[in-house]
């Protein structure tokens, strides 16, 4: 750039200075010439007067040396023309010379002048004449006569000066130039720098010039420019880290899709819900989820250009996730359209809705079962069986325990609703593990001796001592005892055992049981919720046992956990906290 | 030909819409076949009817999608790749379909089989399907992504649903030589068999297809002549 400007400087400055010669060489030559003809001219005539002065004979004999004083050639003329003297030539050989111009012109005008080529000496020659006269009567001419390289040495010599102050000129524009080059170069590369850097993202603060002319301007200009462009940057990058932040904590999952419908951003939660379909980035919606409904959702908001929610559920080969999932256009962009989904986990909603419906559904059963029987029985007795003793006693026995079936269940859902509201009152004590245990086993005794099974008890007489509501606890275990000992078959066994684990009394219920199939073993302790419907409820629970037992876990601090291996048998961990 | 762009976006955009529909059906067959199977082992004969009622929008989708080809062929003059593309892709979504059909052939038979006491539980059937779905899961996603290896396992997993199909056969010929009562249960549990494993066969011929895409090469008829050359 210097470089540049420096030979454009120092070229425009060259052709001033080639332009001040050419019109110099115009315009001097010609008047060089004239002003040393014109001088040479006067001298001559001055001459040619001084000779006329002086009496023919006299000049004749003082020719030669007449010649040499006034530096010229010396011809003396008669009126006629005749050649009288030379100071050069030998007067025989040379012609009349009253045709010649500048002797005409004499004779006219008193004095003439003529420049002629000689082809003597081949220079131009200046001619000078006057007239000698005797009583106004020309009797002769005094013709002086100087070759004229004077004049074109005199030119020359000018010129040789005039070119060497061009020199000295150009030599100086030349340094000029490199001065103002550099001068003006300097802000502009500085500028240059500066912006250069501002290019390659660096950090540069603001530049000062101090040129008092356009390029200070220039730098005001920039470093306002610079000024407001890092504040714009700063806005940016501080609003993209507020919806980055925004975008990476929310629970929901954000997905964008570009203007070519392909995805451009997934957020950390929906790639967490989504791990299996891997690195879904830069494809299409169809080509990352395969999900008709997904589909069909999109392409209804590429319709209506509104935003559309839909349910949809994604996965096939691991559990599926259902998502609610919400359409809209990301605006702000006026030619191309990108569009904004917002995913919602709605799995576990839809899991807790379906226990809820499941709930109201079972609660309607098992209320209604036992009073329709109450119900049949009572309209037969009153429809008549009421005068056979003996019918009536049997329906009256059947309907009493139905509604003692219903009494207990609905004292079971009082106590689950209390414990859940936590309404019921805890007096909590200290209470020895092996001493509540002896407390409960005999209220099972009878049916374990039925089934001819075993109760081990290995909890030491010394065991661990819990903080427990004493009612409670035995709730919780003649619940566990008692679903031991109604689902393992005959002759079987359960085992009971004490451990100590983390902060934790644990209390371990072991049977020989049927066992639970392992899809199952999660939704036990779900209200009313039963392995297999139809034997259960032959065996009298109400469904609200281990729901009632987890629930009292929970308020005690504790825990509940259950293993279970179909046809092996059931362990039951209860975690009372120390 | 991900990477690689056409100067005509919407050229770009077209070829983009007709990948998207090919997996669209691709989807609803998978989910097809998913239903009528659930259909068969959960003895639900309405989802089996769903089946066969959305088999209708399948058969839509593919001549939508192949005039929608033949409009590109017409139209853009595709060559090189891109040509090999669009001819892939009418064939494929001519699998596809058949596929779906395939799909309500099983729901039909669902239909019967449900009217009637069950033979035995279905263990190898829902194996079976599952694999058939995920073949054909593969068999797309080596479309979409232009994926060799991928197209391979396909080919190997058909083989394993022949097995299957054997397996199945043998099993039933027991029952079938038990018991005269169950030949016709037992046929058309067969005839679901044979379904899912010419399903996998298209799913196979949709892998041939890219390969044939992808390379320029045509795999299809040297496998066939590998598989004649082995000792039956």
């Amino acid at each position: 750039m210097k470089r540049n400007l420096f030979f454009k400087i120092l070229f425009s400055y060259l052709i001033i200075v080639c332009l001040s010669f050419f019109v110099l060489d115009l315009l001097i030559k010609d008047e060089i010439k004239k002003v040393m003809t014109d001088k040479i001219e006067t001298e001559l005539l001055n001459y040619a007067e001084l000779i006329d002065l002086n009496p023919a004979q006299r000049i004749s004999d003082q020719l030669q040396q007449i010649a040499r004083i006034s530096n010229s050639r010396v011809t003396l003329v008669d009126a006629q023309g005749r050649v009288l003297a030379d100071s050069e030539k030998d007067i025989t050989t040379m012609e009349n010379h009253f045709s010649r111009p500048e002797l005409q012109e004499a004779r006219l005008k008193g004095k003439g002048k003529s420049i002629r080529f000689s082809q003597t000496i081949g220079v131009d020659m200046l001619y000078v004449a006057i007239p000698t006269k005797s009583q106004s009567q020309i009797t002769g001419y005094v013709r002086l006569a100087r070759p004229l390289h004077d004049v074109q040495s005199m030119i020359e010599k000018v010129y040789q000066s005039v070119f060497l102050a061009m020199m000295i000129v150009a030599v100086v524009a030349l340094f000029v130039a490199l001065f103002f080059s550099y001068r003006l170069a300097a802000p502009i590369r500085a500028l240059e720098r500066f912006t250069e850097r501002l290019r390659q993202g660096h950090p540069v603060g603001t530049i000062f010039l101090e040129t008092s002319d356009e390029t200070e301007k220039l730098a005001d200009n920039i470093n306002y420019l610079v000024e407001e462009l890092q504040t714009q940057i700063r806005l940016a990058n501080e609003e993209k880290s507020k919806l980055m932040t925004a975008f990476t904590s929310m629970t929901e999952g954000v997905l964008i899709l570009n203007a070519e419908d392909k995805i451009e951003f997934i957020n950390d939660a929906l790639s967490a819900i989504l791990s299996q379909y891997g690195d879904i980035n830069g494809r299409t919606l169809m080509e990352a989820f395969r999900d008709v409904e997904l589909q069909k959702a999109f392409l209804k908001f590429k319709e209506k250009h509104d935003t559309v929610t839909e349910e949809v559920t994604l996965g096939s080969g691991f559990e599926p996730v259902i998502l609610s999932v919400s359409i809209s256009s990301v605006h702000n962009y006026p030619d191309e359209e990108k569009a904004m989904l917002v995913f919602h986990d709605v799995t576990r909603l839809k899991k807790l809705e379906k226990i809820r419906v499941d709930f109201v559904a079972n609660v309607t059963h098992e209320i209604r079962t036992p009073l329709t029987a109450i119900i049949g029985y009572l309209e037969t007795i009153n429809a008549g069986a009421i005068n056979n003793t003996a019918d009536t006693r049997r329906f009256v026995d059947i309907s009493l325990k139905q509604a003692q079936r219903l009494n207990r269940l609905v004292e079971d859902l009082l106590v689950i609703s209390k414990v859940e509201l936590g309404e019921l009152d805890f007096r909590f004590e200290e209470i020895s593990l092996r001493n509540a245990l002896d407390g409960v086993i005999p209220l099972v005794e009878a049916k374990v001796k039925l089934k001819n099974m075993t109760i081990h008890n290995k909890v030491p007489e010394n065991g661990a001592t819990i903080r427990a509501d004493r009612d409670r606890l035995t709730q919780i275990l003649v619940n566990i005892l008692d679903n031991a000992v109604k689902y393992t078959p005959e002759n079987g066994s359960v085992s009971i055992e004490n451990e100590q684990k983390d902060n934790y009394a644990v209390l371990t219920i072991m049977d020989t049981g049927i066992g639970i199939p392992k899809e199952e073993v999660q939704r036990l302790g779900e209200r009313f919720y039963r392995v297999d419907r139809s034997r259960s409820r032959d065996m009298g629970g109400t469904g609200l046992g281990l729901s009632i037992v987890k629930h009292l876990m929970i308020a005690h601090g504790g825990k509940m956990e259950i293993e279970s291996q179909l046809g092996k048998g059931t362990k039951v961990s209860l975690f009372f906290p120390l | 030909m991900e990477e690689r762009k056409h100067t005509s976006s919407h050229y770009e955009m077209e070829l983009q819409e007709i990948k998207n529909g090919l997996i669209y059906i691709g989807a609803l067959t998978e989910k097809a076949i998913q239903i009528a199977m659930q259909s068969l082992t959960e003895r639900n004969s309405d989802l089996a009817h769903k089946v066969i009622k959305d088999d209708d929008e399948i058969d839509k989708m593919d001549t939508e999608l192949e005039e929608r080809c033949i409009r590109i062929l017409a139209l853009r003059q595709p060559t090189a790749i891109d040509l090999r593309f669009i001819t892939t892709a009418i064939k494929i979504t001519g699998h596809l379909e058949r596929i779906g059909d395939m799909a309500a052939n099983i729901a039909e038979k669902a239909i019967l089989l449900n009217e009637e006491p069950k033979l035995k539980p279905y263990i190898d059937l829902p194996r079976m399907a599952d694999l058939v779905g995920e073949m054909i899961k593969n068999s797309l996603d080596c479309f979409i992504r232009n994926d060799l290896n991928m197209a391979e396992e396909v080919r190997r997993m058909e083989q394993v649903t022949d097995d299957l199909n054997e397996q199945i056969f043998r099993e039933l010929l027991t029952f079938m030589m038990e018991d005269s009562k169950t030949i016709h249960r037992s046929l058309m549990i067969m005839q679901v068999s044979k379904n899912l494993e010419r399903i996998a066969d298209h799913a196979k011929g949709i892998a041939d297809m890219v390969t044939y895409m992808v390379t320029g090469e045509c795999v299809r008829h040297q496998t066939c002549s590998a598989e004649e050359k082995e000792p039956a």
